[in-house]
């Protein structure tokens, strides 16, 4: 006997109204100082708190767009902060606000203007997750209540999020033959951008050499497959597209388009990992994104992947189509994703190097390569960024534009 | 510390995972079974989200499933689990997946695909747990 089949992704074919595209562009961006309050928060100070972080990086938001707080008329926060409480300390009373994950908070404020409930959104995260030692595994860890997945196989030890990674890279190695030094070529990657990113924690390069001979937390992965964990905060600014033109300061960067699939399936027991490889949400999320764009992923010049862990680069690269479904090593071996390769990929040196923002600073530099703000690291002539966040099977996707 | 203090890491005790527990202690694991429609449910829950029937029965699993990934964990998170340690993902005969750990001999090579049979192991502070074996 086997199990029920897998649903469909529902709505196939289907994409957002084409009214959402280029209905809002980001004015504003900003960030804390990441590299100093790891500095700090290693030698056991405490730089401020979630809220302070998130605080700080909206005053730089702010600063970065030349507008006025008094514009702002909606607000979300990142998941980490009591809404009222950031609201109250930022000092803004809104006609519309909400709480969400970083993407999410970019889908929905790209709603909210459209749909016409604010004009200009403030989008603020800050965590302080270093400082007081949040647990990522564990019976207690974050996300539990949210992901039962996070907590139910606790009694036969497997706890973290490492390990849900883990179990699915192996039995995509063994799918597609891929190989652990073909995924070491994610961080040496990343850390050549990092390397160049004034912003990074992490900025000293890598080779695969050394990936190999780095230790393994959760075998197969090993240490430089892991984000980082660290304070900070991020902000952004996000304007209706004719006042965007009018009030910014800089170029504005239009959210060209956007999506969302999940697989939720037989989630608690990690089958959308598992034999999926979370690869129909993100065919369908492409599609959807790609359609409404007028675009292609030939027509993306560099790629921004929410990478908790590296192996979420090989699952986006064939969800996405960069490449064929199970090339994703060869693509990571022949094609290249670091400097001077053929897809520019987390540009920043994302999670894994340059600071686990849990998606937001992916956001601010998808918005610094459209603007050609990113100095050592900028992707030459760069119109097109597409972000991709897979968390836990639910595939969203956001294309910024000039 | 004492074996018997080493607290096994909680088990996620929702109204639905009681009976599934239930029988594992008593070493004859049971399992939801869809009336309509036969699907298995793992975790247990309210309906059977094939068909959304809520009449589910309680059935004794045969024990047999093939590995489907496998993982070593080198750190030691859990005092239960001393490093190193594995878990296992296993597709159950009757469909489901579930996450236990490997037992004894270990396959030389890759673990996915073999076939594995449930094993009742009484950890040191008496909970019961279903893991699996090598099935050959
Ligand atoms: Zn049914």
């Amino acid at each position: 006997m086997t199990s029920a089949a897998a649903p469909k992704q529902a709505g196939a074919g289907r994409h957002p109204n084409p009214r959402i595209r280029r209905a809002a562009a980001v004015v504003g961006i900003g960030h804390t100082d990441w590299v100093g309050d790891w500095k700090r928060t290693r030698a056991g100070e405490k730089p401020t708190d979630s809220l302070g972080y998130g605080m700080g990086a909206f005053v730089n938001a702010l600063a970065d767009s030349g507008i006025e707080r008094s514009m702002i008329d909606g607000l979300i926060v990142g998941p980490t902060t009591a809404y009222e409480r950031l609201a109250e300390l930022l000092g803004i009373n809104p006609r519309w606000g909400d709480q969400a994950d970083a993407v999410l908070s970019v889908l929905q404020a790209v709603q909210a203007i459209e749909s016409g409930f604010a004009d200009v959104v403030a989008l603020v995260y800050g965590n302080d997750q270093r400082s007081v030692g949040t647990q990522y595994g564990g019976p207690d860890a974050m996300g539990g209540n949210a992901f039962l997945s996070y907590v139910y196989h606790a009694p036969w030890g497997l706890t973290s999020q490492g390990a849900l990674y883990a179990l699915t890279l192996q039995a995509y190695k063994h799918a597609h033959g891929f190989t652990e030094r073909e995924l070491g070529e994610v961080a040496v990657a990343q850390r050549a951008w990092s390397s160049m990113n004034p912003n990074a924690i992490m900025r000293e390069r890598i080779t695969v050499d050394d990936y190999m001979a780095s230790r393994y937390v959760c075998e197969p992965l090993h240490l430089f497959d892991y984000c980082l964990i660290n304070d900070g905060g991020v902000a952004l600014i996000i304007a209706e597209a004719s006042i965007a033109k009018r009030i910014g300061k800089k170029p504005p960067v239009y959210i060209e388009a956007a999506g969302r699939s999940d697989l939720n399936h037989g989630a608690t027991s990690l089958e959308p990992r598992l034999t999926d490889f979370y690869l129909p949400a993100q065919q369908a999320v492409a599609q959807q994104v790609f359609d409404l764009a007028g675009m292609g992923p030939k027509d993306m010049d560099v790629f921004q992947v929410y990478d908790s862990f590296s192996v979420h680069v090989p699952l986006a690269l064939e969800g996405y189509g960069y490449c064929a479904v199970g090339e994703a090593g060869k693509f990571l071996r022949e094609s290249g994703v670091g400097p001077g390769g053929k897809l520019p990929t987390n540009t920043s040196g994302g999670h894994l190097s340059e600071t686990y923002m849990q998606g937001w600073a992916h956001q601010i530099e998808c918005v610094r390569q459209v603007r050609g703000e990113c100095g050592e690291r900028q992707v030459e002539n760069c119109r097109n960024v597409h972000y991709s966040s897979d968390v836990a099977g639910k595939a969203v996707s956001i294309v910024y534009s000039r | 510390m004492n074996a018997a203090d080493i607290r096994t890491p909680r088990r996620v005790m929702g109204l639905y995972d009681k009976p599934m527990w239930e029988s594992v202690d008593q070493k004859a694991m049971k399992l939801q079974r869809c009336t309509r429609c036969g699907s298995f449910q793992y975790p247990p829950g309210p309906g059977c989200p094939a068909c959304l029937c809520m009449e589910l029965e309680w059935v004794p699993v045969s024990g047999r499933a093939t590995i489907l990934s496998w993982v070593v964990f080198h750190r030691q998170y859990l005092p239960a689990y001393p490093a190193p340690y594995n878990s296992i993902a296993v597709r159950l005969e009757e469909g489901p997946i579930m996450i236990s750990n490997l037992e004894g001999e270990k396959p030389s090579g890759s673990w996915i695909g073999e076939r594995v049979r449930l094993v009742y192991v009484t950890m040191p502070d008496g909970v019961v747990l279903p893991r699996f074996e090598l099935d050959r």
